[in-house]
């Protein structure tokens, strides 16, 4: 499970298989042909985004195109002021206390699933998996719903103080975090849950025999073993915060505080005509810092593993007895499950039952009725769902076909290997905002006719989404045994039969795994699809963004509801695969 | 048939500098040959199969198969692709791959042959034949997952001779093996060679193994080949107190050379006590060398008793402990402060003071280069 969803590295599977001797397998001129074809692709993906972001940051606009010239103004002027500063710290406010908050819930709801005898365990699980299916736009609208000036918790405040005033106000940092950390814990807790199964339960037992009692033992052995993971996993979901969209665009913007993908988002739409240059060089600076964090991220998550024994024998450590505390702790699993489930799904399905937004009252109750639903699915929107599926499908498609051939030649260690692994690596860098950007900037500049068409938005997605498919490939292929395809050389095989009669069959679990994986996020992905949907080529998400925009909250719901079932299934399926994948002992010796 | 000479090939470890890999290998086998390379893990033992195999590619070296070359690199360079040498091979791990039954894991030396086209017909009838060769017959539709350890091991085998190899190489198959399935495959492996009688190339850290089954053994220590020889040759005449240790037990006893002549002389050990010796090696430096003494060749006989055989050495001891182990017992003998090991029958009696004399004959005893490290 930690393939399936850490991927933001920028560590490389060579680096990831040092472990083992230097032996290139791969010597035959038809694998120096496929890494020259992957090298070749995997560069007209991947660079031409950063060189057109870096032109667009130095040209400096004139009144007419042609009269544009290069130079530092644009740096200058983003660099200018106090906005700048402002802007910077609270990214980093954000990010660090959403990180906390995220990984306070999900480190908890974690060790309590996956180390305890509490019950009512699959709460999390389902938590966890429908908020793989649910774009994060509908739950930002559905956290704002309920804690908004007319939602149930101010409302009820209002009833019973009598007061006029709000008892939350949600547009403020503290709301952003509350509703950021809120997205991010089922996340949190399926990568800290995935690292505590990895542990070695017979160093806890060690402890235990020695005489340390519970609490010791979890303090003394358990917690320090994980801190390491718990740091680079706290760091992640930094970096994914400082890249957030929905967030900041949805409850910053209302509440006037901004952050740098939302500065760069203002730059692009609020401007007549768009502040490129301006947009540009803020991605550039944004692009280093990511950088800048990715690698210390690496290094993190390298020191990491030294402590996750993954023993292979396949069997489960004996969960702590926590007594009556375990009613406790089954406490905690309900309350996150009402939290970070219940609440905005009820809030959603309210909603989508009325003509407009009403607090949750008697007297509303009238006005229920099923019509929202009924307009949803009279008014077009099944264009939208086949968009959204088209693109996803497509995506998930090209993305695992690429790595699945990049991974090989990566972990099997082919001449060129690594460049093809660094290609397939890079575009984690890109938070999704400034990879629109750059993509809309180079189909602007080559007379490729695919700008507001779908696809250009595959194009931009297979970028976004190699990395993802890399890491489900790259660690597929470090768990078949390297024996298993030497067996099939000696017998006589050609590379290429290699890949397609052993290496294909063995690492379809790790590939159908990343496909769904790619599949669920192209499909709710909304910062990278924004400035790239056009009118004939709108995704679900992008679409419930401009209805939350236009006010058509109750409308949203009922298309969002509808939208989170579908994608539900596909989650459901998507976490047995990827369950099995991982602990596959298929062709381990 | 196979002819491996001067073969290199050195991995550089550079966090902490240890170099693995094989120095200047040379052998020659004859068709036949059931040949085992012996050494220690890391000894470089299985980069030289590799190699043989096509897997690794040597730095230096010639390796060729009835005079045709598979790796030349001399002027001008040959590397035939590991697909290409037509060998079989029974990995470590086995390599049965979990996605095919037992019959598609055989066929498959068969269906990606580049040279040939074998009808389904003549694929089935050398799949049973390969299968009823390890018995294994009627095993065909078997997923692989749904296998024993031995069973795979078999089937390993089966797909490794399927496409009538010239030469079989085994990397350590029996070290997946318990103890009893071990000894039993050992057995089976050595009638099977003999009886297709294909050249093999077998590699083991395990003595016991080596000695069983080889006609040729190569010992192998950090990266060189230490002695090649007879398992007779390597057990009695060892030529290097590494050999000495590595195969069987023994005692070495530091000493110096005071005459040799026609193959034997005499060796003073133990602070000025002079034995005889078969010296089978060049000894350059008579001041320093080792002698190797089997546990199993002294005999304890009491103080007190004249030595019986004329022409035995005999050295004075005393018994300082005694491990039972079933059929036979190991003593402890402290002779001028140095300790030996003899291993006798659990029912010779020691002598109560346990005052004895060790006696071992001239040709059990070897002499050797170099000093006991």
């Amino acid at each position: 499970m930690t393939a399936s969803f850490d991927v933001a590295r920028i560590d490389t599977a060579a680096e990831r298989s040092a472990a083992a001797p230097r032996r290139s397998l791969l010597s035959a001129w038809q694998t120096a042909i496929l890494s020259a074809l992957l090298i070749v692709i995997l560069s007209a993906l991947v660079i031409p985004p950063f060189l057109l972001l870096v032109q667009g940051s130095l040209t400096v606009a004139g009144p007419t195109p042609s009269t544009s010239t290069f130079g530092l103004t644009n740096f200058e002027a983003v660099l200018s002021g106090r906005h700048i500063v402002t802007t910077t710290i609270n990214s980093l406010v954000f990010a660090a206390a959403s990180a906390a908050l995220a990984l306070l819930l999900g480190w908890a709801t974690a060790w309590i699933v996956e180390r305890t005898n509490t019950p009512l365990k699959p709460l999390a699980y389902l938590t966890a998996i429908i908020s793989l299916g649910t774009p994060y736009i509908l739950y930002v609208t559905a956290w704002l719903l309920f804690f908004g000036k007319a939602g149930p918790v101010n409302h009820l405040y209002r009833t019973l103080t009598g007061n006029i005033d709000v008892l939350i106000n949600i547009y403020s940092m503290a709301g952003m975090v509350l509703v950021e950390g809120f997205l991010w814990s089922p996340l949190a807790f399926l990568l800290v849950s995935a690292t505590l199964r990895n542990a070695n339960p017979e160093l806890e037992e060690a402890a235990r025999v020695h005489g340390a009692g519970v609490w010791a033992t979890i303090r003394r052995v358990t917690m320090r073993l994980s801190l390491p993971s718990i740091m680079a996993l706290a760091m992640l979901v930094f970096i994914r915060a400082v890249e957030a969209f929905e967030v900041p665009a949805l409850v910053g913007l209302p509440g006037r505080i901004s952050v740098l993908t939302t500065d760069i988002y203002i730059n692009m739409v609020a401007r007549a005509p768009p502040d490129i240059g301006g947009a540009s060089a803020l991605s550039v600076l944004m692009l280093l810092l990511v950088f800048v964090l990715l690698y210390v991220y690496g290094r993190l998550s390298r020191h990491a593993e030294r402590f996750a024994t993954i023993t292979g024998k396949g069997f489960r450590p004996r969960p702590f007895d926590l007594g009556r505390l375990r009613y406790v702790a089954a406490g905690i699993l309900i309350f996150n499950f009402i939290l970070l489930l219940l609440v905005p799904m009820l809030m959603l399905v309210w909603v989508s039952l009325l003509p407009f937004f009403q607090p949750v009252s008697a007297a509303a109750l009238k006005l229920v009725s099923l019509s929202n639903y009924r307009t949803v699915l009279e008014s077009g929107q099944l264009e939208l769902m086949l968009n959204t599926l088209m693109v996803a499908v497509a995506t998930a498609t090209i993305a695992v076909g690429l790595t699945f051939v990049a991974g090989w030649l990566a972990v099997r260690r082919a001449p060129c290997g690594w460049i093809v692994d660094r290609l397939a690596t890079i575009p984690l860098v890109f938070p999704g905002l400034i990879l629109g950007i750059a993509v809309m900037q180079l189909f602007l500049a080559v007379p490729i006719p695919i700008y507001g068409t779908l696809g250009i938005l595959v194009w931009a997605f297979v970028i976004n989404y190699l990395p993802y498919g890399m890491r489900y490939s790259a660690s597929g292929m470090l768990q078949i045994h390297r024996e298993l395809e030497e067996a099939a050389a000696v017998c006589g095989a050609t590379p290429m039969t290699r890949l397609r009669r052993i290496v294909a069959p063995l690492l379809a679990p790790a590939l159908l795994a990343g496909w769904l994986f790619i599949f669920l996020m192209s499909a709710r992905a909304l910062s990278l699809p924004i400035l790239l949907s056009g009118p004939r080529s709108q995704l679900m998400a992008v679409a419930m963004f401009d209805l939350w925009g236009n006010g058509q909250g109750t409308e949203l719901a009922a298309l969002g509801l509808m939208w989170s079932m579908l994608m539900t299934m596909i989650a459901l399926v998507f976490y047995v695969v990827a369950r099995r994948s991982a602990g596959g002992a298929l062709g381990r010796a | 048939m196979l002819r491996v000479e001067r073969l290199t090939k050195i991995f550089e470890n550079s966090t902490d500098q240890i170099a693995g890999g094989i120095r200047d290998a040379s052998f020659t086998l004859d068709p036949g040959t059931f040949f085992t390379m012996l050494g220690p893990s890391g000894c470089g033992k299985t980069t030289t199969l590799r190699c043989i195999a096509g897997l690794e590619t040597p730095d230096d070296g010639i390796i060729s198969v009835d005079g045709r070359a598979l790796f030349d690199g001399g002027g001008k360079r040959i590397n035939v692709p590991v697909e290409q040498r037509a060998v079989g091979m029974v990995f470590q791990s086995y390599a049965i791959w979990p996605h095919m039954t037992v019959a598609e894991n055989v066929a498959f030396p068969l269906t990606v042959m580049k040279h040939r086209r074998y009808s389904r017909a003549d694929i089935e009838q050398a799949v049973a034949k390969a299968l009823a060769v390890v018995d294994l017959a009627g095993f065909q539709d078997r997923p692989a997952p749904r296998l024993s350890g031995g069973q795979q091991q078999r089937v390993a085998l089966a797909r490794a001779i399927v496409h009538e190899p010239r030469l079989l190489l085994l990397d350590e198959p029996l070290s997946n093996l318990d103890a009893q399935l071990r000894d039993e495959m050992r057995s089976e492996l050595k009638r099977l060679q003999s009886r297709i009688g294909i050249t093999t190339v077998y590699v083991t850290h395990d003595q016991s193994e080596a000695l069983a089954l080889s006609d040729q053994i190569a010992v192998i220590d950090k990266g060189t080949i230490r002695q090649i020889g007879s398992p007779q040759d390597i057990y009695f005449r060892p030529t290097n107190p590494f050999v000495a240790r590595f195969v069987g037990a023994t005692n070495l006893l530091a000493g110096r050379l005071v005459g040799a002549a026609n193959g034997r002389g005499d060796v003073e050990v133990l602070g000025g006590r002079k034995i005889t010796c078969l010296v089978p090696s060049a000894i350059a430096d008579p001041s320093s060398v080792s002698v190797s003494i089997r546990p199993e060749s002294v005999r304890l006989v009491p103080r007190a008793d004249a030595p019986t055989i004329v022409g035995d050495n005999c050295i004075p001891g005393t018994v300082t402990g005694v491990v039972f182990l079933g059929a036979t017992r190991r003593v402890d003998v402290v002779s001028d402060g140095v300790t030996l090991q003899v291993t006798t029958a659990a029912d010779v009696l020691l002598p109560a003071d346990g005052a004895v004399d060790l006696l071992f004959a001239p040709e059990r005893t070897v002499a050797l280069p170099g000093k006991v490290s």
